[in-house]
Order: C-alpha cells, then structure tokens, then sequence
C-alpha cells in the first residue's frame, strides 16, 4: 500500500504539484475578474489527479488549501475537501474519464439525468412538511410529478442541451465532475454550517438564504445550496481538465 | 503577509506558533458555551498578536475579510430563521432575535478562525517555518511544494495578465453579457495550464541536478532558536488537541 502510494510521487510530479497550485489560484482569479458565477479554482487539482494520481492529487489539493489559508484564512478549514476533489480526479484519470472521446448520446444523458435529479431534489426541499413536533416529511415522488410534470419535462430537456452543447464530446470526465461535486458537497455543508454559520460571503449565499426562506435547517440549506452549485462547478473544472490534456503534446503524455 | 518587528512573539520557534494557533482554534471551536471564541480571541490572540506588536495589522485583516461574512451571515440567519420572536417588523421583513444570536456566534467562530492563523502566518518568517518543519521531520518534498508556490505565484499572476492582455488584443470580448464573458474562460486557461506545464521538466531536471533526491540529512544557513521551555510547552499542546476534542465531542452527546 505505502510502497503504491510513494510510486505516484516521482521528482516530475512534485515539480507540478506547486504549479498546479499557481494555476489554481491564478484561475481563481481570472474567474472572479471575467465575473462569472462559478470559482473554477480547483483546475490544477484536477489536473494533478488526472496525470499522477489519486494521492498526489489529494495533497495537491490539501496543501493547496492550506498555503491559500496563509492568505485568505477562511479556506484552510476546508483543506480535506479539496484533497477529496484531487483524489476523485485520480480515480476519475484511472479509469480513462480523461482519454478518448465520448459519443454525444451519453453526454445528452449525463446532462439530462443530473439536472432532472437535481431539480427533483430541489422541489423536494421546497415543498417539505414540517409538523409541530419539527418532524420533516418529504413529498413523495409521484406527487412532485403530477405537479411539476412541465417543470420536469423542462429539466429534462435542458439538460440534454448542457450535455449536448457544453459536454460535447467530454461526457465521461463531466460525469466524474458532477460525481464529485455531489461528494464535495455533502462532506464540506457540516463544516461551513458549524464553522461559519452557513455562508461564504459570496455570491452563492443568495441560494442558501433562498433556502432557509423556504423552511430548510441551516445544515440543510448549505448541503441544498451546495448540490446546486458545487456539481456545475467540478463539471466545469473536469471539462477544462480534459480540454487541456487533449491538447497535450503527446512528448508530454508519454512521460 | 509576513510583518518584521522586533517582539518576542516574532523570536519564538515556528513550530510553537503554529501549535499555538492550532490550539486556540481547537480550543474555540469544542469548549461549551456560545461565547467561548469570543473570549478566547479577545482575551488571548489580540494581547498575544499586541506583543508580537502587529495588533493593528491583524485587526485591519480580519475587518476587511470578515465583513462580508459578518454582513451575509447577519442577514441571511436573522432574516430567514423561521419561528422566533421578530426585532422589528416592517412590511415582509421580521427579523428573528434567535437568528441574530445564532449569527453572532458563527461570527465569533470565523473571527477566532481567522485572527488564529493570522497570529501566526504575520509573526513567522515563511522560510523559518519551512526550516523548523524539515527539521522536525516533515519529508523535504513538502517543503520545496510549499517554498515553490509561495515563490512562482506572483509570477503565475503576471502570465495570467500576460494572456489576457495578448488574447484581448486579438479580439477576445472580456466583457459583455454572461456567454461572451463565459467563452473567453478556454482560450485563456488553455494557454495559461500548457504553457506551464511545459516548465515541468525543466523544472524538474534543473532540481534533480541540485541532488533534491538525496537522502542525506540537509543542514541550514539559518539557526532557528529554540528553549527546553517551549519544546516542553510543545509538548503539552500536542497532548490538549486531541483531548479537547474528544472533550468537544462527549460535551455534545
């Protein structure tokens, strides 16, 4: 085990991991100056996983974490997060998310199945009962569908179009994207709802407040918060990943 | 970030920095009571960070990180915490005097987070840390990861600017509604991720040819100062964490 763990760290891959920190930060930034609503700053984590590995792109993304908390403090707490986004994209690069093409009836369907899930998650949140006793009871799943059967249809077809138009031929590596923003999520909503009360004080809080509007917990409307917008967010970054080595030289590759 | 004074805060080992901090932050976050990361920053990191006399630096940081927070978390617990007596009401607004409470002492957890680390990372010298971090056994590799990042980010920004400008001046629209701005995100990544990558291996022969491989024990330039007191003050905190901990944890069941 230890022995695997240590073949993944040749002198090459320690010479990429501050680069890919550098990108990731730079990235950050550009993101944030083009004002588009997502981060994309976990890029050169995804790109250590893809090319050496699930642990070095673990310790990318923790290190990555911590020495960016030198800076702004309040993104070292979620150091273990990001090390779960570099060894996911390990994992991912394993099994060949990031080589080859994929034909575009998958990525219809990969787009379609994630925003149809996603909404019914949403409309599930939405519409919770909450008795006297703080008992939680959730709509069952035939009556969110004669109700929003349009709503639903739109989904659908929506996101066969952000398969269609935005995964292209990159459906596999969007797919691991969307796997683990859904992880991301889950295992960062504990600590930004004990630790900071449940925001970020981004833009991205309009939807947790949007949630504790209509009736969520706090721990609840971070975690719904989170599963919006943290899967779009790996999509995106895994999408950029398979991009860039794509147009890899394959010199590079074949080290 | 580093700030040079001349304190005995600045002349204390990294490593009795770094476990300090760790330990307040510990501490803060498991005790009981809704108020203890209040008192453990107002009693504790500010008298510390005013004898390492960067009080104003520290307390200038956290004012401009925290308002944000301080401003979204305010709003959003108070305004939407559901049941619960109201302030004032005024039209659709009903802000809760439980959500006020509750967001004053997330405030208290992200303000205690942050003046912890500041504490430390504006009285310690990277370098020394790195030195003090080797020494004590953490693998040379980490070290150089972390030297390395510190040193090529301000360069990394600069390419960044570089591409942005010399894609700008071939006529790619920054600016515009969300799909203009959205598209120039891959011509400018690509260029910025491939060209760096291409340094990997120069990079890499130029640190092999310096023996980075080496396993022979490194000496430094620099001496780090050390006292028998604070290894065994060390010593003491390394044993609290995981106790407090598992305080925190067995108060809370």
């Amino acid at each position: 085990m230890f022995e695997k763990i240590k073949k993944d760290f040749t002198t090459k891959t320690l010479v990429l991991i501050p680069i890919a920190i550098a990108i990731n930060i730079v990235v950050g930034e550009l993101v944030a100056r083009l004002k588009l609503p997502i981060y994309l700053d976990s890029i050169g984590t995804v790109l250590v996983g893809a090319i050496a590995g699930p642990w070095a792109g673990a310790l990318t993304g923790g290190l990555a974490n911590l020495i960016w908390g030198l800076f702004t403090p309040t993104s070292a707490p979620f150091f273990y997060v990001a090390a779960v986004i570099g060894f996911m994209a390990g994992l991912a690069g394993k099994y060949g998310a990031f080589e080859g093409e994929t034909p575009y009836w998958v990525s219809v369907l990969v787009g379609a199945v994630f925003v149809f899930s996603l909404t019914l998650f949403v409309l599930a949140f939405i519409n919770v009962n909450v008795d006297e006793t703080g008992y939680a009871t959730f709509p069952s799943m035939g009556e969110l569908f004669s109700r929003y059967l349009l709503l639903f249809i739109v989904a659908i077809l929506l996101g066969g179009a952000i398969g269609y138009f935005l995964l292209q031929k990159g459906g596999y590596a969007g797919l691991w994207g969307l796997i683990t923003g859904v992880i991301a999520a889950i295992i960062s909503a504990p600590t930004a709802a004990y630790v900071f009360g449940g925001v970020t004080g981004a833009g991205t809080d309009l939807l947790v407040a949007a949630f504790r509007a209509s009736g969520g917990g706090i721990l609840s409307s971070v975690l719904a918060q989170g599963s919006v917008s943290d899967p779009f967010d790996k999509m995106l970054s895994f999408m950029v990943v398979w991009l860039i080595l794509k147009a890899l030289p394959a010199r590079f590759k074949a080290r | 970030m580093y700030v040079a004074r001349a304190s005995g805060l600045h002349q204390l080992h990294p490593l009795t920095k770094v476990l300090t901090a760790l330990c307040l932050l510990i501490a803060g976050l498991t005790l009981p009571g809704n108020w203890t990361s209040y008192c453990i920053t107002l009693l504790i990191v500010f008298p510390l960070s005013a004898w390492g006399k960067v009080f104003p630096n520290l307390l200038h940081i956290v004012w401009i990180v925290s308002l944000p927070f301080a401003i979204s978390v305010l709003l959003i617990q108070s305004l939407f915490w559901g049941a619960g007596t109201p302030i004032f009401e005024f039209w659709l607004f009903a802000p809760k005097v439980e959500g006020a409470r509750y967001a004053l002492i997330s405030l208290g957890k992200i303000i205690l987070v942050m003046s912890s680390f500041l504490l430390f990372s504006l009285t310690t010298r990277p370098d020394a840390l790195m030195i003090a971090l080797k020494q004590a056994g953490m693998p040379s590799s980490i070290a150089y990861i972390i030297v390395t990042t510190l040193q090529i980010v301000p360069s990394f920004q600069r390419k960044g600017a570089t591409i942005l400008d010399a894609q700008r001046s071939r006529g790619l629209e920054t600016e515009g509604n969300l799909w203009v701005r959205a598209r120039a995100l891959v011509p400018i990544v690509l260029p910025l991720a491939l060209g760096s990558l291409m340094e990997v291996e120069e990079r890499a022969i130029a640190i092999e040819a310096r023996a980075f491989n080496s396993h022979k024990a490194e000496t430094s330039l620099i001496e780090i100062p050390d006292t028998q007191f604070q290894k065994n003050f060390r010593t003491v905190t390394l044993v609290a964490m995981p106790l407090l901990m598992i305080f925190g944890i067995l108060w809370r069941l």
